[in-house]
């Protein structure tokens, strides 16, 4: 019922919604919209206008007068718990309402409350009638994801605060039990322990476990095998005497300079009574200064031999660890983690050159998969392929059969680097995979002749190719190709955008998320296959619909997002989400590894934090925005 | 029934003749429940009344303009909300700025008037009635229903001037006048002296007086109605 009355009042409100963002530039007709629809409450101070127990959101609530504290709950950890006050002009909340969800945090007047309140389906006509109000919702949603993160890293910093530095005290860097032997021990005896255990040094102790002295493996050589002395003699007559000690509460610096000061290898700790506690060594020490990128990246390009790359396989783990609770965000590790992991693909492809050559033939060493799209985890194993230009038809087998002579060698040395073999063959050494420019090309234009299912899979993978070594522009000419060939043929694409939508965001109706149905993993999201995937696989579809060359997802979203003229806000939180799903994969594959289990995708939700969960959310509408535009480009 | 309404208005024998479809809309009202009063604030409707006078003489003037809004489970929707002229407007709009000549005041009689009286009765239903100087609002509103429907309204009305003197003792301990509660709390009147506006007013007002109320232990209409007796029983010249 319109009236006099009501129209007075409306305007009333529209005027004083005007005052504040984003309703100062929203569509009067919209404007309208809203204020036909709210209703004004008073909510005395102190009242809960709105917090989890007040189930799922119904409402959005627009601050007419009065300020409102946002008690955010930090579970079971009282420290996390902050507050921040909302005034006249701002809403909430919209992230559970666009969620349907129990809200996060409480909120609490602070004062005499008033408020315009909008039913929630209102609310959703409201997001469709107005861009601006579209636009608001979705930019809040994005600062959500970025406040999330910034929490996700403050806890990883913590943890990397915890962890071992120069400025621990010993006591923490000590990891084994002491073993020690009395003066009177046998040299021979001495020695098989340290061969039995492996101990690089042995420490003698009188009967109060003082030490007295200590003995190492370089003590050997030179004090037992070259003098030809017996192995039957006392430890006492050959080992060094007063060895250096620290008290187990001095930190590694107070080590590393004692050892510095007197040239000597060891360390001991000693508790108050003098008493033997631990051996610290230089390497000990060394280990926990950890290796810089520079480092890294010098040590690579500089290896001769595969020892020395596995060693930097293992740097290029910490330090990606260290950048990720140092606040470095999600896309730019895995881009770190996959420029490293190039350098040392590129050093065991040189060092098998010298032993294989292919001069005068163009040829590239191409990457697939994650590793082709710059993404790589902590986790990956290979999926690489080659290609080469063959000029007389009658070489080409035996061209072939160099090529894959070489390519099994260098499979192998990047499996002995922590890059597995990969379980579907999906490697140079193959014979499929190892082809000249014109049967890739066949290959892929027959895959997008008949998008049949292996076909659909197989796009997946090898259509996110790049080169790592080699003529670099054989694969520009293969990506030139393929992107005539997926031009050409919309009825692929459609396909492709069908494969696509077969999995969709794990989110469910009643329950928050959808765990997987594996027997083995109850309980469990895969990340991979539910999360990274919906991302990827919408991103190459845009990517081979508008004929753009990146292969890394964010990169194809940003730019064919440009051209389909989607906005770079709704890309941007659809980066977010992507990456926020990254940023989950990280950092348990880490938590696994740190533990001694392979890293898997496999995460619990129920074991992530209240924000976390909501955030991981967020970020699967992201995704299900992603196929709800699939759906309708190709109208499935 | 004619005749049975035409007696009851008694002096006003020169009330409107009412349509058969009038009189029913008023039996219809008539046999709508009374107000349960004993419900809880939030779940209760309340209806605001505010009045405009016509002219110079705010206290015997004509009416000018009648303002009506709902306050229903503790909300205001814009949508519930009525504005009724009873002067012709030109007039009403210049009665508002007393100064200069006094206009003569053109009231709007007959059909026009019926209509607008019963859908101020079918608004209100059998709502207690919330005003600020109550007595005044209410003798005014009576007289005019009873003139021209022949209804005698009969509901509970609840005088915000004494009901938040009981309630707030931050402005003393005597009755303040609208506007300071209007300033004190903040609530702007969009049009002061427009009776929708001062209703929406007035309806915030409320909204302030029945969380108070509720914390205070006066949780349902029927206990203001009491706090506001005992009150006027305790300060009988107020």
């Amino acid at each position: 019922m319109s009236n006099q009355a009501t129209e007075l009042l409306v305007s009333a409100c529209i005027q004083s919604l005007q005052a504040y963002p984003p309703f100062d530039r929203m569509e009067a007709e919209s404007l309208r919209f809203l204020a036909q629809r709210v209703k004004l409450a008073h909510y005395p101070s102190g009242a809960r206008i709105l917090a989890r127990e007040s189930g799922v959101a119904r409402t959005l609530y627009i601050l007419q007068r009065g300020r409102v504290d946002v008690v955010r709950s930090g579970g079971d950890r009282k420290r996390e718990s902050s507050s921040v006050t909302l005034g006249p002009g701002q809403s909430f909340s919209i992230g559970a309402l666009m969620a349907q969800r129990e809200t996060v945090g409480a909120y609490v007047a602070r004062d005499d409350v008033f408020c315009y309140e909008l039913a929630a389906e209102d609310f959703f006509a409201l997001t469709q009638k107005s861009t601006v109000f579209n636009l608001f919702c979705t930019q809040y949603i994005a600062d959500l994801l970025r406040q999330s993160q910034q929490q996700l890293q403050l806890q990883l910093a913590q943890r990397a605060a915890e962890q071992k530095t120069m400025n621990s005290p010993l006591s923490m860097i000590l990891s084994r039990e002491p073993v020690a032997v009395t003066a009177d021990t046998p040299v021979r005896r001495v020695v098989e322990l340290m061969a039995s255990q492996h101990l690089g040094s042995m420490v003698v102790v009188d009967a109060e476990r003082q030490p007295v002295g200590i003995f190492t493996l370089s003590d050997i050589l030179k004090r037992i095998v070259l003098p030809g002395a017996s192995l039957e003699q006392a430890i006492a007559e050959v080992m060094s005497p007063a060895p250096q000690t620290l008290p187990v509460a001095a930190n590694a610096h107070d080590a590393a300079l004692l050892m510095a000061m007197h040239r000597v290898r060891h360390v001991l700790a000693v508790d108050e009574g003098g008493r033997l506690r631990g051996v610290v060594s230089e390497r000990d020490l060394f280990k926990l200064q950890g290796a810089g990128l520079r480092q890294i990246r010098h040590a690579i390009d500089a290896a001769t031999s595969i020892a020395v790359l596995q060693h930097a396989r293992e740097d290029v783990r910490q330090l990606a660890l260290t950048m990720l609770s140092e606040g470095v965000g999600a896309q730019e590790i895995t881009q770190f983690i996959s420029t490293l992991n190039d350098a040392v693909t590129r050093r065991v492809i040189e060092l098998n050159l010298d032993r294989h050559d292919f001069y005068g033939i163009d040829w590239a060493w191409l990457a697939f998969g994650s590793e082709g799209r710059d993404e790589q985890t902590f986790t990956t194993d290979q999926d690489n392929g080659i290609v080469f230009i063959c000029t007389d038809i009658m070489d080409r087998e035996q061209t072939q059969l160099r090529f894959l002579d070489f390519a099994r060698e260098v499979n192998d040395d990047l499996d002995k680097c922590g890059f597995p073999l990969c379980k579907g063959n999906i490697m140079a050494s193959n014979p499929e995979l190892c082809l000249t420019l014109e049967e890739w090309e066949e290959k892929f234009a027959q895959w997008v002749r008949t998008p049949e299912p292996l076909a659909l899979l197989n796009a997946t993978i090898f259509f996110d190719f790049r080169p790592l070594h080699g003529r670099f522009n054989l694969a520009h000419r293969m990506r030139l190709s393929l992107l005539r060939q997926t031009q050409a043929n919309p009825l692929f694409l459609r396909m492709l955008a069908q494969n696509a939508l077969e999995v969709a965001p794990p989110l469910g109706r009643i329950r928050d998320f959808v765990t997987g149905d594996d027997p083995e993993h109850p309980g469990t999201i895969d990340l991979k296959k539910y999360g990274v995937r919906l991302f990827t696989d919408a991103a190459r579809l845009f990517a081979l619909a508008n004929q753009v060359e990146a292969t890394n997802t964010v990169a194809r979203l940003r730019r064919a997002s440009s051209l389909m003229k989607i906005a770079a806000e709704e890309t941007a939180a659809i980066v977010d989400g992507f990456n926020f799903i990254q940023m989950l994969r990280l950092r348990h594959q880490h938590f696994e590894q740190e533990h001694g289990r392979s890293g898997d995708n496999l995460i619990r939700p129920d074991e992530l934090n209240e924000v976390e969960r909501h955030i991981l959310k967020e970020s699967f509408r992201q995704a299900r925005r992603l196929q709800v535009r699939l759906k309708l480009d190709y109208q499935i | 029934m004619v005749w049975l309404s035409n007696l009851f208005t008694g002096p006003h024998a020169q009330a409107q003749r009412l349509t058969k479809g009038q009189l029913q809309r008023i039996s219809a009202w008539r046999r709508l429940p009374a107000p349960d009063l004993s419900r809880s604030h939030y779940r209760s409707r309340y209806v605001l009344i505010d009045i405009a006078i016509a002219g110079e003489d705010w206290q015997n003037g004509p009416l000018g303009a009648i303002g009506a809004l709902a306050l229903a489970d503790g909300l205001i929707d814009f949508n519930a909300a009525l504005q009724l002229s009873m002067v012709h407007p030109a007039v009403a709009d210049d009665a508002a700025r007393p100064p200069g000549e006094p206009l003569p005041v053109a009231v709007i009689r007959g059909e026009q008037r019926v209509e607008a009286l019963l859908a101020l009765l079918a608004f209100v239903g059998k709502a207690p009635l919330v005003a600020f100087h109550a007595s005044f609002v209410a003798r005014r509103i009576e007289r005019v229903l009873a003139k021209a429907l022949g209804v005698e309204l009969d509901l509970p009305w609840i005088d915000l001037a004494w009901v938040m003197a009981g309630l707030f003792r931050e402005l003393g301990d005597k009755q303040a006048r609208m506007d300071a509660w209007l300033e004190h709390f903040g609530v702007v009147s969009i049009e002061r002296h427009n009776p929708v506006s001062d209703a929406y007013a007035l309806a915030q007002l409320l909204q302030l007086a029945l969380a108070r109320a509720a914390h205070k232990g006066f949780e349902t209409p029927a206990s203001l109605v009491e706090l506001e007796k005992a009150r006027r029983h305790l300060y009988p010249r107020a």
